[in-house]
Protein backbone atom coordinates (compact mmCIF):
# COMPACT_ATOMS: atom_id res chain seq x y z
CA UNK A 1 0.00 0.00 0.00
CA UNK A 2 1.34 3.40 -0.66
CA UNK A 3 2.15 5.51 2.48
CA UNK A 4 -0.42 8.93 1.77
CA UNK A 5 1.25 10.67 5.13
CA UNK A 6 4.89 9.98 5.66
CA UNK A 7 6.61 12.59 8.51
CA UNK A 8 10.82 11.73 9.27
CA UNK A 9 12.55 13.38 11.78
CA UNK A 10 10.08 16.17 12.04
CA UNK A 11 10.89 18.75 14.35
CA UNK A 12 8.84 21.79 15.07
CA UNK A 13 10.57 24.45 18.14
CA UNK A 14 7.61 27.59 18.45
CA UNK A 15 9.94 31.30 18.39
CA UNK A 16 11.27 31.79 22.13
CA UNK A 17 10.28 28.35 23.66
CA UNK A 18 13.37 26.37 25.01
CA UNK A 19 12.80 23.42 23.96
CA UNK A 20 10.98 21.94 20.46
CA UNK A 21 6.88 21.22 20.86
CA UNK A 22 7.79 17.97 17.96
CA UNK A 23 10.87 17.02 18.61
CA UNK A 24 11.80 14.25 16.22
CA UNK A 25 9.03 12.79 15.28
CA UNK A 26 8.73 10.10 12.30
CA UNK A 27 5.57 7.50 11.06
CA UNK A 28 3.73 6.98 7.97
CA UNK A 29 0.04 6.29 7.49
CA UNK A 30 -0.86 4.36 4.34
CA UNK A 31 -3.80 5.01 1.55
CA UNK A 32 -7.33 4.41 3.60
CA UNK A 33 -5.89 3.69 7.46
CA UNK A 34 -7.91 4.98 10.17
CA UNK A 35 -4.73 6.63 12.37
CA UNK A 36 -4.81 7.33 16.12
CA UNK A 37 -2.15 10.16 17.37
CA UNK A 38 -2.77 9.92 20.57
CA UNK A 39 -1.40 11.98 23.69
CA UNK A 40 -1.70 13.91 26.69
CA UNK A 41 -2.17 17.89 26.55
CA UNK A 42 0.76 19.82 24.99
CA UNK A 43 2.12 16.22 23.58
CA UNK A 44 2.61 17.86 20.53
CA UNK A 45 -0.34 16.92 18.56
CA UNK A 46 -2.06 19.96 17.24
CA UNK A 47 1.11 21.08 16.36
CA UNK A 48 2.26 18.24 14.63
CA UNK A 49 -1.16 18.77 12.92
CA UNK A 50 -0.94 22.09 12.03
CA UNK A 51 2.10 21.15 9.98
CA UNK A 52 1.10 18.39 8.13
CA UNK A 53 -2.11 20.34 7.08
CA UNK A 54 0.30 23.64 6.19
CA UNK A 55 -0.92 25.97 8.28
CA UNK A 56 2.21 25.89 10.77
CA UNK A 57 5.69 25.99 9.42
CA UNK A 58 8.16 23.27 10.40
CA UNK A 59 11.45 23.92 11.88
CA UNK A 60 12.95 20.55 10.47
CA UNK A 61 12.40 17.38 8.46
CA UNK A 62 10.37 16.39 5.88
CA UNK A 63 6.31 15.64 5.39
CA UNK A 64 4.78 14.47 2.72
CA UNK A 65 1.25 14.39 2.26
CA UNK A 66 0.43 11.80 -1.00
CA UNK A 67 3.51 12.46 -1.70
CA UNK A 68 3.59 16.01 -2.28
CA UNK A 69 6.28 17.95 -0.10
CA UNK A 70 4.15 20.20 2.67
CA UNK A 71 6.79 23.48 2.04
CA UNK A 72 7.01 23.11 -1.36
CA UNK A 73 3.54 22.08 -2.48
CA UNK A 74 1.34 22.99 -0.14
CA UNK A 75 -1.15 23.95 -2.79
CA UNK A 76 -1.13 20.28 -3.45
CA UNK A 77 -1.20 19.25 -0.01
CA UNK A 78 -4.36 21.50 1.29
CA UNK A 79 -6.00 20.32 -2.30
CA UNK A 80 -5.93 16.52 -0.77
CA UNK A 81 -6.82 17.26 2.55
CA UNK A 82 -9.62 18.25 4.69
CA UNK A 83 -9.55 19.28 8.70
CA UNK A 84 -11.88 19.60 11.44
CA UNK A 85 -9.62 22.23 13.77
CA UNK A 86 -8.90 21.47 17.51
CA UNK A 87 -11.11 25.21 18.03
CA UNK A 88 -14.41 26.02 16.39
CA UNK A 89 -13.33 27.79 12.79
CA UNK A 90 -16.55 28.93 11.82
CA UNK A 91 -17.69 32.52 11.04
CA UNK A 92 -20.34 33.37 13.82
CA UNK A 93 -22.01 35.82 12.26
CA UNK A 94 -22.72 33.89 8.96
CA UNK A 95 -25.37 31.22 8.88
CA UNK A 96 -24.63 27.54 9.29
CA UNK A 97 -25.24 26.95 5.50
CA UNK A 98 -23.33 30.60 4.40
CA UNK A 99 -20.11 29.35 5.86
CA UNK A 100 -20.12 25.27 4.17
CA UNK A 101 -21.16 27.62 0.71
CA UNK A 102 -17.82 30.05 1.73
CA UNK A 103 -15.73 26.68 1.79
CA UNK A 104 -17.64 25.38 -0.96
CA UNK A 105 -16.47 28.03 -3.30
CA UNK A 106 -12.91 27.89 -1.99
CA UNK A 107 -12.75 24.68 -2.85
CA UNK A 108 -14.01 25.12 -6.54
CA UNK A 109 -16.93 23.04 -5.49
CA UNK A 110 -19.25 25.58 -7.34
CA UNK A 111 -19.78 28.88 -8.36
CA UNK A 112 -20.52 31.25 -6.00
CA UNK A 113 -24.02 32.70 -5.80
CA UNK A 114 -25.63 35.08 -3.58
CA UNK A 115 -28.45 32.85 -1.89
CA UNK A 116 -28.58 29.27 -1.28
CA UNK A 117 -31.70 28.82 -3.85
CA UNK A 118 -29.24 30.13 -6.28
CA UNK A 119 -26.41 27.45 -5.63
CA UNK A 120 -26.51 24.74 -8.30
CA UNK A 121 -28.73 22.04 -7.58
CA UNK A 122 -25.49 19.42 -7.09
CA UNK A 123 -24.74 21.64 -3.93
CA UNK A 124 -28.09 21.81 -2.57
CA UNK A 125 -28.51 18.20 -3.11
CA UNK A 126 -25.33 17.42 -1.11
CA UNK A 127 -25.91 20.29 1.72
CA UNK A 128 -29.28 18.67 2.67
CA UNK A 129 -28.14 14.95 2.53
CA UNK A 130 -25.01 16.00 4.91
CA UNK A 131 -27.49 17.88 7.40
CA UNK A 132 -30.09 15.32 7.23
CA UNK A 133 -27.29 12.27 7.79
CA UNK A 134 -25.94 14.53 11.26
CA UNK A 135 -29.13 15.92 12.03
CA UNK A 136 -28.77 19.36 12.24
CA UNK A 137 -31.11 20.50 8.54
CA UNK A 138 -33.35 22.34 11.20
CA UNK A 139 -30.71 24.92 12.07
CA UNK A 140 -29.06 25.62 8.60
CA UNK A 141 -29.91 28.83 8.07
CA UNK A 142 -29.70 30.00 11.64
CA UNK A 143 -26.60 32.03 12.55
CA UNK A 144 -23.69 30.18 14.09
CA UNK A 145 -23.81 32.06 17.03
CA UNK A 146 -27.11 30.96 18.14
CA UNK A 147 -26.26 26.97 17.41
CA UNK A 148 -24.80 24.94 20.33
CA UNK A 149 -21.15 23.96 20.52
CA UNK A 150 -22.23 20.57 19.63
CA UNK A 151 -24.29 21.74 16.79
CA UNK A 152 -21.12 23.97 15.71
CA UNK A 153 -19.01 21.27 15.93
CA UNK A 154 -21.62 18.88 13.53
CA UNK A 155 -21.39 21.31 11.24
CA UNK A 156 -17.63 21.85 10.87
CA UNK A 157 -18.01 18.19 9.74
CA UNK A 158 -20.09 18.27 7.12
CA UNK A 159 -17.56 21.45 6.31
CA UNK A 160 -15.01 19.24 6.22
CA UNK A 161 -16.32 16.53 4.39
CA UNK A 162 -18.18 18.31 0.91
CA UNK A 163 -14.97 18.46 -1.04
CA UNK A 164 -14.34 14.75 -0.58
CA UNK A 165 -10.57 15.17 0.67
CA UNK A 166 -8.44 11.77 0.45
CA UNK A 167 -7.09 12.29 4.23
CA UNK A 168 -9.14 13.92 6.98
CA UNK A 169 -7.38 15.27 9.73
CA UNK A 170 -10.17 15.29 13.23
CA UNK A 171 -8.14 17.22 15.89
CA UNK A 172 -10.39 16.30 18.46
CA UNK A 173 -13.37 16.17 16.29
CA UNK A 174 -15.96 14.74 19.21
CA UNK A 175 -15.12 17.44 22.12
CA UNK A 176 -18.04 18.65 23.45
CA UNK A 177 -20.71 16.45 21.74
CA UNK A 178 -23.10 13.71 23.59
CA UNK A 179 -22.75 10.49 23.34
CA UNK A 180 -25.98 10.34 20.75
CA UNK A 181 -23.56 12.77 18.68
CA UNK A 182 -20.62 11.15 19.20
CA UNK A 183 -22.26 8.17 17.57
CA UNK A 184 -23.97 9.43 14.73
CA UNK A 185 -20.70 11.48 14.19
CA UNK A 186 -18.39 8.52 14.10
CA UNK A 187 -21.33 6.43 11.58
CA UNK A 188 -21.14 8.93 9.35
CA UNK A 189 -16.90 8.81 8.95
CA UNK A 190 -16.89 5.05 9.30
CA UNK A 191 -19.13 5.67 6.00
CA UNK A 192 -17.31 8.04 3.96
CA UNK A 193 -14.01 5.92 4.54
CA UNK A 194 -15.97 2.66 3.26
CA UNK A 195 -17.22 4.99 0.11
CA UNK A 196 -14.61 7.39 -0.29
CA UNK A 197 -11.49 5.50 1.18
CA UNK A 198 -10.45 8.24 3.00
CA UNK A 199 -7.64 8.13 5.27
CA UNK A 200 -8.54 9.68 8.83
CA UNK A 201 -6.17 11.07 10.88
CA UNK A 202 -7.23 11.32 14.43
CA UNK A 203 -6.54 13.01 17.94
CA UNK A 204 -8.55 12.73 20.57
CA UNK A 205 -8.83 12.34 24.82
CA UNK A 206 -11.79 9.79 24.56
CA UNK A 207 -9.14 6.55 23.53
CA UNK A 208 -12.15 4.61 23.41
CA UNK A 209 -12.63 6.07 20.10
CA UNK A 210 -9.30 4.88 19.07
CA UNK A 211 -10.29 1.15 19.92
CA UNK A 212 -11.40 0.65 16.01
CA UNK A 213 -8.30 2.09 14.24
CA UNK A 214 -5.94 0.58 11.77
CA UNK A 215 -2.76 1.73 13.54
CA UNK A 216 -2.14 4.00 17.01
CA UNK A 217 1.30 6.35 17.88
CA UNK A 218 1.35 7.74 20.44
CA UNK A 219 3.32 11.31 21.50
CA UNK A 220 4.59 12.16 25.10
CA UNK A 221 7.08 15.65 25.53
CA UNK A 222 7.71 15.88 21.70
CA UNK A 223 8.49 12.69 20.97
CA UNK A 224 6.83 8.76 19.96
CA UNK A 225 6.25 6.74 22.45
CA UNK A 226 5.17 3.67 20.27
CA UNK A 227 3.58 3.30 16.91
CA UNK A 228 1.57 -0.19 16.59
CA UNK A 229 -1.89 -1.62 15.97
CA UNK A 230 -3.97 -1.47 19.04
CA UNK A 231 -3.67 -4.99 19.68
CA UNK A 232 -0.38 -5.19 19.44
CA UNK A 233 -0.26 -2.47 21.97
CA UNK A 234 -2.45 -4.18 24.52
CA UNK A 235 -0.30 -7.50 23.97
CA UNK A 236 2.98 -5.27 24.62
CA UNK A 237 1.62 -3.93 27.76
CA UNK A 238 2.06 -5.05 31.56
CA UNK A 239 -1.84 -5.20 33.11
CA UNK A 240 -2.68 -6.29 36.14
CA UNK A 241 -6.71 -6.39 36.06
CA UNK A 242 -8.68 -6.49 39.20
CA UNK A 243 -10.49 -8.31 38.65
CA UNK A 244 -8.34 -10.89 36.53
CA UNK A 245 -10.75 -11.49 34.14
CA UNK A 246 -10.44 -8.78 32.48
CA UNK A 247 -8.62 -7.93 29.11
CA UNK A 248 -6.51 -4.86 29.04
CA UNK A 249 -8.47 -2.27 26.90
CA UNK A 250 -6.59 0.59 24.87
CA UNK A 251 -7.07 3.36 27.00
CA UNK A 252 -5.58 1.03 29.95
CA UNK A 253 -2.37 0.08 27.35
CA UNK A 254 -1.97 3.95 26.49
CA UNK A 255 -1.61 5.09 30.06
CA UNK A 256 0.98 2.45 30.48
CA UNK A 257 3.41 4.01 27.88
CA UNK A 258 2.69 7.79 28.93
CA UNK A 259 3.59 6.08 32.20
CA UNK A 260 6.88 4.98 31.52
CA UNK A 261 5.63 1.29 32.07
CA UNK A 262 7.60 -2.10 30.91
CA UNK A 263 6.22 -3.54 27.83
CA UNK A 264 5.47 -7.24 28.57
CA UNK B 1 -34.33 12.53 -6.16
CA UNK B 2 -31.45 12.04 -9.53
CA UNK B 3 -28.26 11.34 -8.06
CA UNK B 4 -25.96 14.81 -8.91
CA UNK B 5 -22.38 15.10 -8.09
CA UNK B 6 -20.14 18.12 -6.98
CA UNK B 7 -17.37 17.79 -8.81
CA UNK B 8 -14.27 19.96 -7.95
CA UNK B 9 -13.59 21.92 -10.72
CA UNK B 10 -10.06 22.17 -12.09
CA UNK B 11 -9.60 25.76 -13.85
CA UNK B 12 -6.96 28.06 -11.71
CA UNK B 13 -8.24 30.81 -12.98
CA UNK B 14 -12.31 30.11 -12.09
CA UNK B 15 -10.86 29.12 -8.64
CA UNK B 16 -9.27 32.10 -8.06
CA UNK B 17 -11.67 34.15 -9.12
CA UNK B 18 -14.60 32.51 -7.50
CA UNK B 19 -12.44 32.90 -4.49
CA UNK B 20 -12.19 36.25 -4.52
CA UNK B 21 -15.80 37.15 -5.57
CA UNK B 22 -16.52 34.70 -2.48
CA UNK B 23 -14.35 36.41 0.17
CA UNK B 24 -15.83 39.85 -1.19
CA UNK B 25 -19.22 38.40 -0.95
CA UNK B 26 -19.22 37.29 2.82
CA UNK B 27 -17.22 40.92 3.89
CA UNK B 28 -20.61 42.91 1.99
CA UNK B 29 -23.21 40.05 3.31
CA UNK B 30 -21.58 40.71 6.67
CA UNK B 31 -22.11 44.66 6.14
CA UNK B 32 -25.28 44.17 5.46
CA UNK B 33 -25.86 41.71 8.84
CA UNK B 34 -24.24 44.55 11.05
CA UNK B 35 -26.52 47.98 10.72
CA UNK B 36 -24.12 49.39 13.28
CA UNK B 37 -20.93 49.34 10.87
CA UNK B 38 -23.53 50.50 7.74
CA UNK B 39 -24.79 53.48 9.70
CA UNK B 40 -21.19 54.05 10.72
CA UNK B 41 -20.37 54.05 7.05
CA UNK B 42 -22.82 57.06 6.42
CA UNK B 43 -21.81 59.22 9.90
CA UNK B 44 -18.52 59.19 9.21
CA UNK B 45 -18.47 61.69 6.59
CA UNK B 46 -20.58 63.92 8.67
CA UNK B 47 -17.66 63.97 10.99
CA UNK B 48 -14.98 64.69 8.43
CA UNK B 49 -16.66 66.36 5.62
CA UNK B 50 -19.14 68.07 7.87
CA UNK B 51 -17.19 69.11 10.80
CA UNK B 52 -13.59 69.64 9.84
CA UNK B 53 -14.31 70.47 5.89
CA UNK B 54 -16.85 72.52 7.28
CA UNK B 55 -14.98 74.03 10.14
CA UNK B 56 -11.68 74.58 7.77
CA UNK B 57 -14.25 76.22 4.91
CA UNK B 58 -15.15 79.01 7.20
CA UNK B 59 -12.38 79.40 8.72
CA UNK B 60 -9.54 78.97 6.31
CA UNK B 61 -10.48 79.08 2.38
CA UNK B 62 -11.41 83.10 2.43
CA UNK B 63 -7.60 83.84 1.21
CA UNK B 64 -6.70 81.02 -1.11
CA UNK B 65 -7.51 82.21 -4.16
CA UNK B 66 -9.24 78.91 -5.26
CA UNK B 67 -12.56 77.25 -4.78
CA UNK B 68 -11.67 75.14 -1.60
CA UNK B 69 -14.99 73.72 -1.33
CA UNK B 70 -14.35 71.64 -4.79
CA UNK B 71 -11.05 70.90 -3.72
CA UNK B 72 -11.92 69.56 -0.19
CA UNK B 73 -14.67 67.61 -1.55
CA UNK B 74 -12.47 65.71 -3.98
CA UNK B 75 -10.13 65.14 -1.32
CA UNK B 76 -12.99 63.87 1.04
CA UNK B 77 -13.90 61.33 -1.42
CA UNK B 78 -10.99 59.84 -1.40
CA UNK B 79 -9.75 60.32 1.60
CA UNK B 80 -12.83 58.10 3.02
CA UNK B 81 -12.20 55.70 0.45
CA UNK B 82 -8.81 54.78 2.09
CA UNK B 83 -10.11 56.03 5.36
CA UNK B 84 -13.22 53.11 5.65
CA UNK B 85 -11.20 50.35 3.64
CA UNK B 86 -8.66 50.53 5.90
CA UNK B 87 -11.39 50.18 8.83
CA UNK B 88 -13.03 47.61 7.29
CA UNK B 89 -9.73 45.52 6.71
CA UNK B 90 -9.53 45.26 10.57
CA UNK B 91 -12.41 42.38 10.04
CA UNK B 92 -8.94 40.21 8.97
CA UNK B 93 -8.36 40.74 12.89
CA UNK B 94 -11.84 39.23 13.80
CA UNK B 95 -11.32 36.67 11.53
CA UNK B 96 -7.84 35.41 13.44
CA UNK B 97 -10.05 35.88 17.01
CA UNK B 98 -12.26 33.42 15.64
CA UNK B 99 -10.11 31.18 13.73
CA UNK B 100 -11.59 32.00 10.82
CA UNK B 101 -8.38 32.88 9.06
CA UNK B 102 -7.51 28.86 9.78
CA UNK B 103 -10.25 28.07 7.39
CA UNK B 104 -9.40 30.17 4.64
CA UNK B 105 -5.92 29.91 4.90
CA UNK B 106 -6.03 25.26 4.87
CA UNK B 107 -7.86 26.18 1.53
CA UNK B 108 -5.79 25.26 -1.71
CA UNK B 109 -5.89 28.49 -3.11
CA UNK B 110 -3.73 31.76 -3.63
CA UNK B 111 -2.99 33.97 -0.41
CA UNK B 112 -3.74 36.89 -2.89
CA UNK B 113 -6.77 36.03 -3.96
CA UNK B 114 -8.09 36.39 -0.31
CA UNK B 115 -6.50 39.54 -0.01
CA UNK B 116 -7.82 41.33 -2.75
CA UNK B 117 -11.30 39.19 -1.40
CA UNK B 118 -11.24 41.17 1.82
CA UNK B 119 -10.25 44.57 -0.06
CA UNK B 120 -12.63 44.48 -2.61
CA UNK B 121 -15.34 43.38 0.33
CA UNK B 122 -14.23 46.76 2.42
CA UNK B 123 -14.31 48.64 -0.34
CA UNK B 124 -18.07 48.05 -0.58
CA UNK B 125 -18.42 50.11 3.32
CA UNK B 126 -16.01 52.52 1.88
CA UNK B 127 -17.96 53.38 -1.09
CA UNK B 128 -21.13 53.82 0.88
CA UNK B 129 -18.96 56.51 2.66
CA UNK B 130 -18.37 57.57 -0.51
CA UNK B 131 -22.34 58.35 -0.93
CA UNK B 132 -22.48 59.85 2.70
CA UNK B 133 -19.75 62.22 1.80
CA UNK B 134 -21.37 63.85 -1.55
CA UNK B 135 -24.73 63.70 0.14
CA UNK B 136 -23.20 65.90 3.02
CA UNK B 137 -21.54 67.85 0.33
CA UNK B 138 -24.84 68.44 -1.58
CA UNK B 139 -26.16 69.53 1.82
CA UNK B 140 -23.16 72.43 2.35
CA UNK B 141 -23.85 73.12 -1.20
CA UNK B 142 -20.57 71.49 -3.25
CA UNK B 143 -20.76 69.59 -6.20
CA UNK B 144 -19.29 67.43 -8.39
CA UNK B 145 -21.01 67.50 -12.15
CA UNK B 146 -22.29 63.80 -13.10
CA UNK B 147 -19.72 63.04 -15.34
CA UNK B 148 -16.60 63.72 -13.27
CA UNK B 149 -18.48 62.25 -10.59
CA UNK B 150 -19.06 58.82 -12.53
CA UNK B 151 -15.20 58.73 -13.62
CA UNK B 152 -14.57 58.93 -9.74
CA UNK B 153 -16.46 56.36 -8.89
CA UNK B 154 -15.11 53.84 -12.08
CA UNK B 155 -11.69 54.63 -10.36
CA UNK B 156 -12.88 54.27 -6.73
CA UNK B 157 -12.31 50.17 -6.97
CA UNK B 158 -8.53 51.48 -7.73
CA UNK B 159 -8.02 53.81 -4.96
CA UNK B 160 -9.85 51.02 -2.50
CA UNK B 161 -7.35 48.92 -3.50
CA UNK B 162 -4.58 50.69 -3.06
CA UNK B 163 -5.23 51.60 0.39
CA UNK B 164 -6.29 48.34 0.94
CA UNK B 165 -3.24 47.18 -0.13
CA UNK B 166 -1.11 49.61 2.15
CA UNK B 167 -3.59 48.49 4.96
CA UNK B 168 -2.49 44.82 5.15
CA UNK B 169 1.58 45.98 5.77
CA UNK B 170 0.26 46.70 9.48
CA UNK B 171 -3.01 44.86 9.98
CA UNK B 172 -1.44 41.51 8.41
CA UNK B 173 0.75 41.56 11.22
CA UNK B 174 -1.58 42.44 13.95
CA UNK B 175 -3.45 39.60 16.06
CA UNK B 176 -5.47 42.20 18.43
CA UNK B 177 -8.63 44.48 17.40
CA UNK B 178 -7.26 46.90 19.91
CA UNK B 179 -3.92 47.29 18.24
CA UNK B 180 -5.63 46.77 14.97
CA UNK B 181 -7.38 49.98 15.49
CA UNK B 182 -4.50 52.34 16.67
CA UNK B 183 -3.00 51.12 13.76
CA UNK B 184 -5.54 52.30 11.61
CA UNK B 185 -4.98 55.80 12.70
CA UNK B 186 -1.61 55.33 12.37
CA UNK B 187 -2.33 54.61 8.45
CA UNK B 188 -5.34 57.06 7.72
CA UNK B 189 -4.52 60.20 9.52
CA UNK B 190 -0.75 60.96 8.28
CA UNK B 191 -1.99 60.19 5.06
CA UNK B 192 -5.26 63.02 5.51
CA UNK B 193 -2.65 65.78 5.96
CA UNK B 194 0.49 64.41 3.92
CA UNK B 195 -1.82 63.34 1.08
CA UNK B 196 -3.32 66.93 0.26
CA UNK B 197 -6.59 65.25 0.98
CA UNK B 198 -7.72 69.12 2.70
CA UNK B 199 -4.53 71.00 2.31
CA UNK B 200 -2.55 71.87 -0.83
CA UNK B 201 1.13 70.11 -0.79
CA UNK B 202 2.52 71.98 -3.60
CA UNK B 203 4.63 73.99 -1.64
CA UNK B 204 5.78 70.98 0.75
CA UNK B 205 9.29 70.42 1.16
CA UNK B 206 12.30 68.39 2.84
CA UNK B 207 10.27 65.50 4.76
CA UNK B 208 7.32 66.20 4.17
CA UNK B 209 7.27 66.26 0.77
CA UNK B 210 9.50 62.95 0.42
CA UNK B 211 6.79 61.20 2.75
CA UNK B 212 3.92 62.41 0.85
CA UNK B 213 5.59 60.98 -2.39
CA UNK B 214 5.58 57.51 -0.57
CA UNK B 215 2.00 57.67 0.18
CA UNK B 216 -0.47 56.12 -2.23
CA UNK B 217 -3.33 58.50 -1.60
CA UNK B 218 -1.44 61.26 -3.04
CA UNK B 219 -1.33 59.66 -6.66
CA UNK B 220 -4.43 58.88 -6.17
CA UNK B 221 -5.83 62.24 -4.68
CA UNK B 222 -4.32 63.76 -7.76
CA UNK B 223 -5.48 61.34 -10.44
CA UNK B 224 -8.96 62.36 -9.37
CA UNK B 225 -8.40 66.45 -8.92
CA UNK B 226 -6.86 65.62 -12.95
CA UNK B 227 -10.13 64.18 -13.36
CA UNK B 228 -12.50 66.61 -12.13
CA UNK B 229 -10.04 69.93 -13.01
CA UNK B 230 -9.37 68.44 -16.79
CA UNK B 231 -9.84 71.14 -19.05
CA UNK B 232 -10.68 73.90 -16.08
CA UNK B 233 -8.09 77.36 -15.87
CA UNK B 234 -7.30 75.66 -12.27
CA UNK B 235 -6.05 72.52 -13.66
CA UNK B 236 -1.99 73.63 -13.22
CA UNK B 237 -2.59 74.85 -9.93
CA UNK B 238 -4.54 71.60 -8.87
CA UNK B 239 -3.00 68.90 -10.32
CA UNK B 240 0.78 67.83 -9.46
CA UNK B 241 1.66 65.42 -11.63
CA UNK B 242 0.43 64.14 -14.95
CA UNK B 243 -1.84 61.31 -14.96
CA UNK B 244 0.30 58.95 -16.32
CA UNK B 245 2.51 58.98 -13.43
CA UNK B 246 -0.31 58.94 -11.47
CA UNK B 247 -1.64 55.68 -12.66
CA UNK B 248 1.97 54.50 -12.65
CA UNK B 249 2.45 55.57 -9.67
CA UNK B 250 -0.43 53.88 -8.19
CA UNK B 251 -0.04 50.35 -9.65
CA UNK B 252 3.78 50.31 -8.65
CA UNK B 253 2.97 51.24 -4.45
CA UNK B 254 -0.45 49.01 -4.84
CA UNK B 255 1.43 46.24 -6.24
CA UNK B 256 4.24 46.35 -3.58
CA UNK B 257 2.40 47.11 -1.05
CA UNK B 258 -0.05 44.01 -2.14
CA UNK B 259 3.11 41.92 -2.33
CA UNK B 260 4.77 42.46 1.44
CA UNK B 261 1.32 42.70 3.05
CA UNK B 262 0.22 39.41 1.82
CA UNK B 263 4.08 37.84 2.66
CA UNK B 264 3.13 39.40 6.44
CA UNK B 265 -0.38 38.12 6.38
CA UNK B 266 0.52 34.79 5.18
CA UNK B 267 3.31 34.30 7.21
CA UNK B 268 2.00 36.04 10.92
CA UNK B 269 0.16 32.85 10.86
CA UNK B 270 2.02 30.32 10.00
CA UNK B 271 5.43 30.96 11.46
CA UNK B 272 5.17 31.02 14.85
Amino acid sequence: MNKVIEVNNLIKQYKGMKAPSVDGISFGVEQGEFFAFLGPNGAGKTTTISILTTTLSKTSGEVKIAGFDVEKESRQVREKVGIIFQQPSLDPNLTAEENIRFHACLYGMCGYRPTFKLMPAAYRQKVMELAEIIGIEGALFRPIKKLSGGMQRKLEIIRSLIHTPDVLFLDEPTQGLDAVSRRSLWEYIDDTRRRYGTTVFLTTHYIDEAEKVDKVCIINHGKIAICASPEEMKRTVNFDPTPKICLPSLEDAYIEFLNGGTAA
Amino acid sequence: MSEMTLTRKNSRVFRELNTTLTVMARDITLLFKSPGSLIMSLVMPLIMMGMIGGNLMQNMAGGLGFDFGGFMLVGMLVNMLFMMVSMNMTSLVDDHETDFNQEMLVSPVSRYSLVIGKILGATFGAIVSMAGTLIVGVIMGITLPGGKLLLILALAPLFCLSGGALAMIMIGLIKSKKTANMAVMLITMPQMFLSGAIIPINQSSGVLMVLSRLMPMTYCLDLARAVVYAGSPEYDSMVMFNPVINFTAITVLTVACLIIGTFFYARSEKNR
